[in-house]
């Protein structure tokens, strides 16, 4: 192949009618080319596992597998040095895949963070089961009844008092109970206020109903005192704190009232030292 | 506890096993005294590593008195109730921090931690220990101790067979290699050891399996991040013939900086000793840990690739020992199922393993303290050269503990 570098030259019809020169160290030897590189192999074969027995093969078919092997060679397999053949080749099992790869971010994490790894972690996740067709009919008809009993449920006390039966409840209640109804779904879906909450009203009202209120939960909270009955936690009610909302145009500070602004001590402390709650260390904050 | 009436002193002679003496002293309770310590040496009497380390055990312990003979060739111990970091008793913030001084750097600190570890789920409270100093050393040592990723990776994990697992932290703060002698190492280790418990459970641990994966960790203090590849690409292309999940982590940090003791200049500081090295674990399919670790020695000279290889082929050694324990696990390992419920607890030993000094001396100051001797038998025709050890628990377990 040395002599013909660059474009492959076609191959007329009279080369391959010569016999053939090819450059094939192996079929340097002058003599009959096919038998010697027979030969060989088989002396190398023989070198290392038993002799085989092998019948001498008919010259015709030689010739053909000669002519092949030449064809072969013609195209571009350079051939096997025979000098080789007798030493022993060794390969370096050397890991091509091992030099660039990392392990994964997560799994360094847990290996070299300061507690012992765990031996459970594993990088593979595991597949997912998967619902069968029946199997997702009846999850749906198990939701569905799941939050019609919740439903009723919660509705329970309207029924005992408006509608008697349970049939009359999912079929048209009326008026009140299905503003109820609602109401009750409403504050289950997260409501702040129920519907039924009157927003305006006079004052004196409700001052009065919250009133009533705080005695009717003192009053329980007494008799459950009493009675030696554990309750809840009473909630301590946030005093509202943070700034006054003042009218537009209105002073910042104080109290405007029948013409006068009126200063209280706190206000007049807090105007003088710039923040009346540092106190002695407010060097800092004066600005 | 140290009442003298009941309790007659235990005697041993020599300094050797000196740390697993006092602990199996310290679990049980009992006094003990030991004498001809060196006593024919030049240098007769404890180290400074063994009596810094009786003060590490004075630190987390509450009551124990500790006598040393004039020669300090003999030494009388009476243990405390293990107190943990109590406040008060030591502790500050409820850290207890113990100094390593210059002297004891000839040890690695696991030397100190791993009977820590072994006290600390049998503490009243909380462990939370700071070892630090000039003469911590994180990384393995010419002596034989492990490092402090070994102790992470490959010691700490078996405490979850017997059921502590919770609240285990070693943070490695500052890492540091082995020092010439005269140098400091200066290096920073907090065990913060959480779970207490009141005994134990017995382990079963017949099945070696096979190694599954293979992980590791690769440190350079003060020298080129590049050896930590070096090593790394050695060591792997021994191992990923054998198991494909093999990584080893790479972890760089500085020689850490420590403040000189002289008086013309007491604000400098000096650096500590520089140095690399490797620590790999093995895990099976039945979480049996193996491990090994190799570091540069403090005289240097080593190439990376050395290290790198002589990890690899002493992990190799240690899983071809077989059994589900490796032989630098085997006194933790042993130890905690002594210190279990009063039942049978059996674990499969390499038959090396099992013939190491340290394991039968092991079993036999378990005698001297009046634990149940173990029952060995061959573990069958399938496993050569494997040993089922069985082990009765000593059903008292933590003192401290006692009242739930």
């Amino acid at each position: 192949m040395a002599p013909t570098l660059g474009k492959r030259k076609r191959i007329t019809r009279e080369e391959l009618e010569r016999p053939s020169r090819s450059p094939s160290p192996s079929s340097e030897s002058q003599g009959s080319d096919g038998e010697d590189l027979q030969a060989i192999f088989r002396r190398a074969f023989e070198a290392k596992f038993k002799p085989l027995d092998i019948e001498p093969v008919n010259p015709k078919s030689e010739e053909e597998e000669v002519q092949e092997e030449e064809q072969e060679e013609q195209t571009d397999w350079s051939g096997i040095s025979s000098e080789d053949e007798d030493q022993v080749e060794v390969f370096e099992y050397a890991d091509t895949r091992h030099t660039g790869d990392r392990a994964p971010k997560a799994e360094m994490r847990a290996f070299m963070s300061s507690k012992p790894p765990s031996s459970s972690t594993s990088t593979a996740s595991k597949p997912m089961p998967t619902a069968t067709k029946e199997d997702d009919a009846l999850e749906v008809s198990h939701l569905k009844n799941d939050a019609e009993l919740q439903k009723l449920l919660r509705e329970s006390t309207l029924l005992s008092t408006n509608t008697p039966t349970f049939s009359t409840r999912t079929g048209v209640s009326k008026g009140n109970a299905r503003h109820k109804s609602t109401d009750l779904h409403l504050q289950a879906l997260g409501a702040k206020t129920s519907i039924f909450k009157q927003k305006s009203m006079p004052m004196s009202h409700r001052k009065g109903i919250v009133a009533k209120a705080r005695m009717r939960e003192d009053k329980r909270r007494a008799e459950a005192r009493e009675n030696g009955i554990v309750l809840e936690l009473e909630k301590k009610e946030k005093k509202v704190t943070g700034k006054r909302e003042r009218g537009v145009g209105a002073p910042s500070v104080g109290r405007f009232k029948g013409g006068t602004l009126t200063l209280s001590r706190r206000d007049v402390a807090s105007i003088t030292s710039g923040g009346g709650r540092r106190g002695a260390k407010g060097k800092k904050g004066r600005r | 506890m140290t009442d003298e009436t009941t309790q007659p002193l235990i005697h041993f002679e020599g300094h050797r096993h000196l740390t697993t003496r006092l602990l199996l002293s310290t679990l049980t309770g009992r006094p003990i005294r030991i004498s001809k310590i060196r006593s024919s040496s030049t240098n007769p009497g404890l180290t400074r590593y063994e009596t810094n380390f009786i003060r590490l055990l004075d630190a987390v312990t509450n009551g124990a008195q500790i006598q040393f003979s004039m020669t300090g060739t003999t030494l009388v111990y009476r243990p405390g109730l293990i107190t943990g970091s109590a406040e008060g008793l030591g502790a500050v913030g409820g850290v207890v921090r113990h100094e390593i001084p210059r002297e004891c750097s000839r040890r690695g600190v696991s030397w100190w931690l791993v009977p820590l570890c072994l006290l600390a789920p049998f503490s009243k409270g909380n462990v939370n220990v700071v070892l630090h100093g000039e003469g911590c050393v994180t990384s393995s040592t010419p002596t034989g101790d492990v490092s402090v990723d070994t102790v992470r990776t490959a010691i700490l994990p078996l405490y979850k067979n017997f059921g502590i697992d919770r609240n285990i932290e070693l943070r490695v703060l500052k890492r540091s290699c082995c020092p010439a002698p005269g140098k400091g190492a200066g290096g920073e280790v907090q065990l913060v050891f959480g779970h207490q418990v009141r005994l134990p459970k017995t382990l079963h641990l017949l099945n070696p399996g096979r190694v599954k994966r293979i992980r590791g960790v690769a440190y350079a203090v003060g020298v080129s991040g590049s050896n930590n590849a070096r090593m790394i690409e050695t060591a792997r292309g021994i191992l990923n013939k054998f198991v494909p999940d093999t990584y080893i982590f790479s972890d760089v940090s500085p020689t850490p900086l420590i403040p000189s003791s002289s008086k013309s200049d007491p604000s400098g500081k000096s650096k500590g000793a520089v140095g690399f090295g490797l620590s790999l674990v093995a895990e099976s399919s039945t979480n049996c840990l193996y491990s090994a670790d190799v570091a540069s020695p403090p005289q240097g000279g080593t190439t990376p690739e050395d290290a790198g290889k002589q990890c690899a082929y002493q992990l190799l050694e240690k899983i071809s020992q077989g059994g589900c324990v490796e032989v630098t696990a085997v006194s933790t390992m042993l130890l905690l199922m002594a210190m279990g419920t009063e039942d049978v607890g059996r674990v499969v030993l390499g038959r090396e393993v099992l013939g190491t000094e340290e394991a039968i001396q092991l079993g036999r100051d378990f005698k001297e303290f009046g634990f149940a001797g173990w029952g060995l038998r061959d573990k069958g025709e399938d496993a050569e050269g494997e040993v089922v050890v069985s082990v009765v628990g000593r059903g008292v377990g933590n003192v401290g503990r006692k009242v739930a």
